[in-house]
């Protein structure tokens, strides 16, 4: 189950963050995201490390911590998506079609000539595409 | 669903938008009508940018993504590609479009140059009120270099230059 996904900005500023679970854990949550951040820093600017995937968006696993998994996606617009799920053995292609579907969305999200580059991304339709996606993906990795 | 626009509706409302700011909004001030209008193409080249390059790899250096803006992000927008790119190797790019769909309808309005033949005066003042007409619609596609440019990463500034008429470049500086 995807408990919590983040869109961060270039600047490492939060653009949208949105948790899925019941309890109250939200700032649990901010701050595996928050603590990602260092891991994607780290990813891009030691290319070594990431081997063959060098420059593709995506970046897999970042870390394990505790009982969840934190995984990342870095767009060409420096664009960071970060996604924290508790399944324990997700498949990493169910992750890259959850990102590029991700992606999508905030690309229709972004291209609304109301929304202000840089700006929190507000729209209901936005959130409402992401919990979507977000329900199809437990519904995928289930099956 | 490929969803589609009409080339000829976007050609008129380039037009239209142009003459909007010029004559309209800021009749009288040029500079502010073409930062405004520059500026709607930056956000336009923002949002572009980000479609496009959604599934690519990141890019490795500035002149891979210059690449994608001669290519890729060209036949996108106009459905032709950058006829030339030449560069300095010192952050200066030179890209040549050899027919500009957007210049490709418009010529110097003939009447105005038969008056400037019969008053010599107004000679320099009507082409150089074409070059001025069409130099406007051009701060819309630089805006969109930019844009799409700074979106990836790379600030710069963008120029155009008209040699002639359905022919221009535009002159990407980055900044250091």
């Amino acid at each position: 189950m995807i408990v919590c996904v983040a869109v961060v900005g270039h600047q490492n500023n939060p653009l949208y963050i949105q948790s899925f679970t019941e309890a109250d854990d939200a700032l649990k949550l901010h701050h595996i995201v928050h603590c990602s951040l260092d891991v994607v820093d780290e990813r891009v600017n030691n290319p070594k490390k990431s081997g063959p995937m060098l420059n593709e968006t995506f970046l897999g696993m970042l870390y394990p911590i505790e009982n969840y998994k934190v995984y990342g996606y870095l767009t060409n617009t420096k664009v960071k998506f970060i996604l924290v799920t508790t399944d324990l053995d997700v498949k990493d292609a169910d992750v890259r079609n959850f990102f590029r579907r991700f992606h999508s969305a905030y690309v229709d999200a972004v291209s609304n000539p109301f929304h202000v580059p840089g700006k929190k991304i507000t729209s209901r339709t936005f959130a409402e595409r992401v919990s979507t996606i977000v329900k199809s993906f437990g519904f995928s990795s289930a099956a | 669903m490929v969803r589609e626009v009409s080339e000829s509706c976007v050609d008129s409302l380039m037009t239209e938008m142009v003459a909007c700011y010029c004559n309209r909004f800021y009749a009288n001030k040029p500079e502010l009508a073409a930062r405004r209008i520059e500026a709607i193409g930056y956000q336009v080249g923002q949002q572009l940018s980000e479609r496009y390059t959604m599934e690519r790899p990141r890019f490795g250096d500035h002149l891979e993504a210059i690449k994608f803006i001669c290519k890729d992000f060209w036949s996108e927008v106009f459905k032709k590609q950058i006829d030339n790119l030449k560069t300095n190797h010192r952050g200066t790019f030179v890209l040549q479009d050899n027919k500009f769909p957007w210049l490709a309808r418009m010529s110097v309005d003939p009447s105005a140059d038969n008056v400037s033949s019969v008053e010599d005066y107004s000679a320099p003042t009507a082409e150089s009120k074409a070059a001025q007409a069409m130099s406007m619609h051009l701060y819309f596609p630089c805006g969109i270099i930019r844009g799409a440019l700074s979106n990836l990463g790379i600030p710069c500034a963008v120029s155009a230059d008209i040699s002639s008429l359905p022919a221009c470049s535009f002159v990407v500086r980055i900044k250091a």
